[in-house]
């Protein structure tokens, strides 16, 4: 595929920034992580995390509609809310069949269905909710966006683990590109700050454990020892550009680029050659027509791990000689898991917009055997073209170009 | 009885208090299928109360409801 062109009509996030663009925005800029000591994971490994302060489902939702949507999708929801009012869309008087969801999760619901079989253990069966499937499965988000706001389009939910928002977001560009749909709610949620799943993170060695949770995520620095995980969402609202331009649409950005690639090499482990990464940056800079020396920022994966962020790092210094600043939000922000990849292309849209690069928190010393420029405080910068890594456990790979209006 | 059916349906299944009337059927109060397992659940568990949800999916409203419960209560002493 080649000649993508795709409008961010909208934008919605709800981030450990705070609920809404504004707050989310805000908290990156200002470069102070949101991580903290999380009392619901006392007595795990790990007990820090960054989850989205002041969220009340039951304010934002209604109670009824909150009771019986796991927390994955509740975020999802009020993102979308967020997004379809950014656009300037009602919902009631679109094409319902031609608008379509794409959403990317690594988890889905695990949180309900962890606690759903604690319920069979200690009661037995006839203690399962009837809800727990309608609550866990992970194609249940999009489900639930299509009946929130009418999209009667195709409606999938897609799963790269760490790279899914970014997968979606990709998807729901073929759809527009190849004419399935004129309107496409595309983006990622996770919700998956929990004793089991963070359990498995801790026994991977994925997790920082560092003791202060404010200095944890530090991405590319020389004392990073893992990730923090956080919960998240963001939708993005995107429509073909030139029916944007038509409609006369407030364009914020323009996704002009998706590269897709697997490293088929570890179920954990980056490729030490990159091979999957760069085929997937390769391709994201086909699509937009666009040399390596055309990208002048990249929002990195950035995870704050040893093995993500060197890999990454030398990765981007063999394939983008030209030095584009580098930043990784994950420093605020913790890793959103398979929200964090929408999370980084709404980031990303706004650092277009606005010509600021946001700051990497953390980085007091740059690892020596990294040779980039990250973003260390806000940088104002004229951004033609700015490329965000999405790269997922199972070697799943997601790039997105991101261009002005 | 109606006063316990209308707490749990308040409390536990967040209907709108204002729905819950004696008249109300299952569409007003927004009980579908599903809700209707849950709250043979909660009969159960709360109030210790045998009544499946195939026997609650045929009562017509609330009046009929609260009268299944009664007669459950009583059966069950």
């Amino acid at each position: 595929m080649t000649g993508l062109d795709v409008a961010v009509i909208g934008l919605g996030l709800v981030t450990p920034g705070g609920v809404g663009i504004e707050a989310s925005w805000a908290a990156v800029q200002k470069g102070t992580s949101t991580a903290a000591h999380d009392p619901e994971l006392a007595g795990n490994p790990v007990a820090i995390s960054c989850r989205v302060p002041g969220f009340d489902p039951d304010a934002l939702l209604g109670a009824r509609r909150a009771l019986r949507l796991d927390r994955y999708v509740q975020l999802a929801l009020v993102a979308a809310h967020e997004a379809t009012a950014d656009a300037g869309l009602d919902p009631s008087a679109w094409d319902d069949e031609r608008v379509g969801v794409v959403i990317g999760t690594a988890g889905g619901g695990l949180r309900t269905f962890e606690a759903q079989q604690q319920a069979l253990l200690d009661q037995g069966p006839s203690q399962v909710s009837p809800l727990l499937l309608p609550m866990y499965l992970p194609n249940m988000v999009a489900g639930q966006i299509a009946i929130e706001f009418g999209a009667r389009g195709p409606n999938l939910v897609v799963s790269t683990a760490c790279a899914s928002g970014a997968t979606a977001i990709g998807a729901a560009c073929d759809l527009l590109n190849s004419g399935r749909c004129d309107l496409v709610l595309a983006g990622g949620t996770e919700a998956l700050l929990e004793p089991l799943t963070m359990a498995g993170f801790a026994r991977m060695g994925a997790l920082s454990r560092l003791e202060d949770p404010g200095t944890a995520s530090r991405p590319f620095d020389a004392d990073r020892d893992g990730f923090v995980a956080a919960e998240g969402a963001a939708v993005l609202v995107l429509q073909r550009a030139a029916d944007a331009r038509a409609d006369g649409r407030r364009i914020r950005g323009r996704i002009v680029g998706y590269g897709a690639s697997a490293d088929a090499y570890h179920i954990t482990k980056p490729d030490p050659e990159g091979r999957g990464a760069t085929a997937a940056i390769q391709a994201a800079l086909s699509d937009a027509d666009a040399s390596a020396d055309d990208v002048q920022h990249v929002n990195a994966h950035g995870t704050s791990t040893p093995l993500n962020d060197l890999a990454e790092a030398q990765l981007l210094a063999k394939l983008l000689p030209g030095r584009p600043l580098v930043t990784s939000t994950k420093g605020v922000t913790g890793h959103m898991l398979g929200a964090a990849g929408a999370v980084e292309a709404a980031f990303l849209v706004l650092t277009v917009e606005t010509g600021t690069v946001p700051p990497t928190a953390n980085l007091a010393n740059l690892d020596p055997q990294i040779d980039i420029d990250v973003a260390t405080a806000p940088t104002p910068m004229r951004i033609d073209l700015a490329l965000s890594n999405s790269f997922g456990f199972g070697g799943q790979n997601a790039v997105l170009a991101i261009a002005p209006a | 009885m109606f006063e316990i059916l209308k707490n749990i349906l308040v409390d536990k299944l967040k209907v709108p208090p204002e729905q819950v009337t004696m008249e109300a059927n299952k569409d007003d109060l927004e009980l579908d299928s599903l809700g209707v397992v849950e709250l043979s659940m909660i009969l159960q568990t709360e109030l210790g109360l045998e009544i499946t949800d195939n026997e609650l999916l045929e009562v017509e409203n609330i009046a009929e409801m609260v009268a299944l419960m009664e007669e459950r209560s009583v059966a069950s002493r």
